[in-house]
């Protein structure tokens, strides 16, 4: 249990951090065209979530994101299932998928736009490469913090299979499970985000790119804020069911 | 105790007898002969003890009575029948501490067996609070292992082993994990049970002490290949006191078990 005393030094230093903007902005210590002042970005911020276009790159990009996520994280479960089940799969496969992992997945994108062309393919594609690789490594993970123990007791006592998947084995490795999903969003958001960056004709992270060319700092800012709020409530929700299911692993 | 279904006993419920049984497993380098023809007789309601170096394959023994493993050669019955599968009602088993499910509470684990043949939430519940009760429980079914000690722990493990009452229950070196004193305890604890429910038991230890003072009838195995060297009876009268520890019976049957394992060592 955190005390009234962290959570309120918390608040303060986000507080601070936005005041220092502020009066950095505004006293013109840091020139005003190339960091507005919060208060300016933040009013921006309500501006912009009443534009349609932007209403519409949201949407565009959230459709993206969750797609992405829904093909990568079961196919990657799925893979994960299969190398942490077979020995000889993990065997020839892990240090393989080690390799593919350390590969920064950015110096892939040129190939995805000429691959699937610009758009909606291209940025779902890219976000699922993006994101299969540790969801994959996580579910393996998973699967090997499931006690033995755990399944002899199943078997003992006269567990089918299926009874077997829903009563020891999802419960055993539904905490790394949660963490993995909280962290392969990171991927996910991150992979699409950066390929609307880079080629896109629409999603917020185009417009991101695009108020940066033309110089919208306080756009540019705005659509800053905004993605970090949106990643880190998805990040926090998860996280408070994980904390509720953090004994489990004991 | 319930009366089997579907089998015609043989003999009695909760006899078992081992014959002439061996495993043999295969790994990719070799071929390890873990039990050698190994015979067992264990009349019902009696208390025997496995002892013998690390890796002579009591465990194993006890994973085939259990039916979670297939002898190579022999065969064991238990109830008069082939122990071909697991068979809960024939069979409950406990093993080390950390077989509790740490994410159900204590009657939760100890309903488990129950919740896999989908028998109703009353009844379980009613069958898991006679057992913790049997165990000395009751009032901590709400639980979760973490929030328990690990005599607590080990007592919900042999409540979920007595839930279903089976005429066995298979004990693969329960209290290892537990301190001195706790163990002492169990030990008595266990007495207590077995004397009140009158299951079969057999029960792997590494401890001399506890295999006396816990035993009907000891039997002592030979290192890998794993064979029966010794099968003492245990004479000292029952119920087991403290007091005896320092007997000469008891010193004369621990030493008798020690030669064995020395001459192994
Ligand atoms: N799945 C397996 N594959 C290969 N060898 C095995 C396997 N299981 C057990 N063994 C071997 O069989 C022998 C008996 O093992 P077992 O676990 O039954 O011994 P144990 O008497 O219970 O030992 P301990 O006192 O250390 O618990 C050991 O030498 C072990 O290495
Ligand atoms: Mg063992």
């Amino acid at each position: 249990m955190q005390g009234l005393g962290v959570k309120a030094a918390r608040i303060a230093i986000v507080v601070a951090l936005f005041a220092i903007w502020e009066i950095l902005s505004r006293t013109g210590i840091v020139n005003p065209r190339l960091l507005p002042s919060a208060s300016d970005t933040l009013s921006m911020l309500g501006d912009l979530l009443q534009r349609a276009s932007v209403r519409k790159d949201l949407v565009v990009t959230a459709t993206e994101v969750l797609t992405a996520f829904a093909l990568a994280v079961p196919f990657g479960v799925l893979i994960g299932f299969l190398i942490a089940e077979n020995r000889y799969f993990a065997d020839v496969a892990k240090p393989l998928l080690f390799f593919a992992f350390s590969i920064p997945k950015s110096i892939f994108l040129p190939m995805f736009i000429l691959v699937f062309g610009v758009g909606f393919a291209q940025k779902v594609g890219f976000g699922f490469f993006s994101t299969i690789f540790i969801v994959i490594m996580s579910t393996t993970t998973a699967v090997e913090s499931v006690k033995v123990e755990h399944l002899t007791i199943a078997r003992s006592y006269g567990a089918t299979q299926m009874q077997t998947a829903f009563r020891v084995y999802l419960p055993s490795m539904l905490p790394v499970l949660l963490e993995a999903l909280r962290i392969s969003m990171i991927f996910n958001l991150t992979g699409v985000i950066l390929a609307e960056m880079y080629a896109s004709r629409d999603g917020i992270g185009h417009q991101i790119a695009t108020w940066g060319e033309n110089f919208q700092m306080k756009q540019l800012l705005a659509g800053v804020v905004m993605i970090a709020v949106i990643a880190i409530t998805f990040n926090e929700l998860v996280r408070w069911v994980e904390t509720r299911c953090s004994h489990w692993r004991t | 105790m319930q009366p089997l279904a579907n089998i015609t006993p043989l003999k009695p419920a909760g006899a078992i007898e081992v014959r002439n049984v061996g495993q043999i497993f295969k790994t990719t380098s070799q071929d390890v002969v873990a039990l050698q023809d190994v015979s067992l007789d264990v009349k019902p309601g009696r208390f025997v003890v496995l002892v013998g170096p690390s890796g002579c394959g009591k465990s194993t023994l006890l994973m085939m009575m259990a039916g979670l493993r297939q002898q190579t050669s022999g065969t064991i019955t238990i109830s008069g029948a082939p122990i071909l599968e697991p068979d809960p009602n024939r069979v409950g088993v406990v093993f080390q501490e950390a077989s509790l499910f740490p994410w159900l509470t204590a009657e939760e684990n100890v309903e488990f067996p129950l919740a896999l043949r989908r028998v109703s939430k009353d009844e379980r519940r009613a069958k898991a609070q006679d057992a913790l009760k049997l165990v000395g429980l009751e009032g901590f079914g709400k639980r979760h292992p973490h929030e328990l000690s690990g005599g607590m722990k080990q007592r919900v493990s042999i409540a979920r082993g007595l839930v279903q009452d089976p005429p066995v229950l298979l004990m693969d070196e329960p209290f290892a994990a537990l301190d001195e004193q706790t163990r002492m305890t169990m030990g008595d604890e266990l007495l207590r049970i077995w004397a009140a429910t009158g299951k079969t038991v057999v029960f792997v230890t590494h401890s001399l002490t506890e295999a006396v003072y816990l035993a009907d009838e000891v039997i002592v195995m030979s290192p890998r290949p794993g064979r029966i060297v010794d099968h003492l009876q245990v004479s000292l009268p029952r119920p087991r006191t403290y007091e005896m520890l320092s007997g000469d019976a008891f010193g004369r049957m621990r030493d008798r078990i020690w030669q064995h394992i020395r001459k192994s060592a």
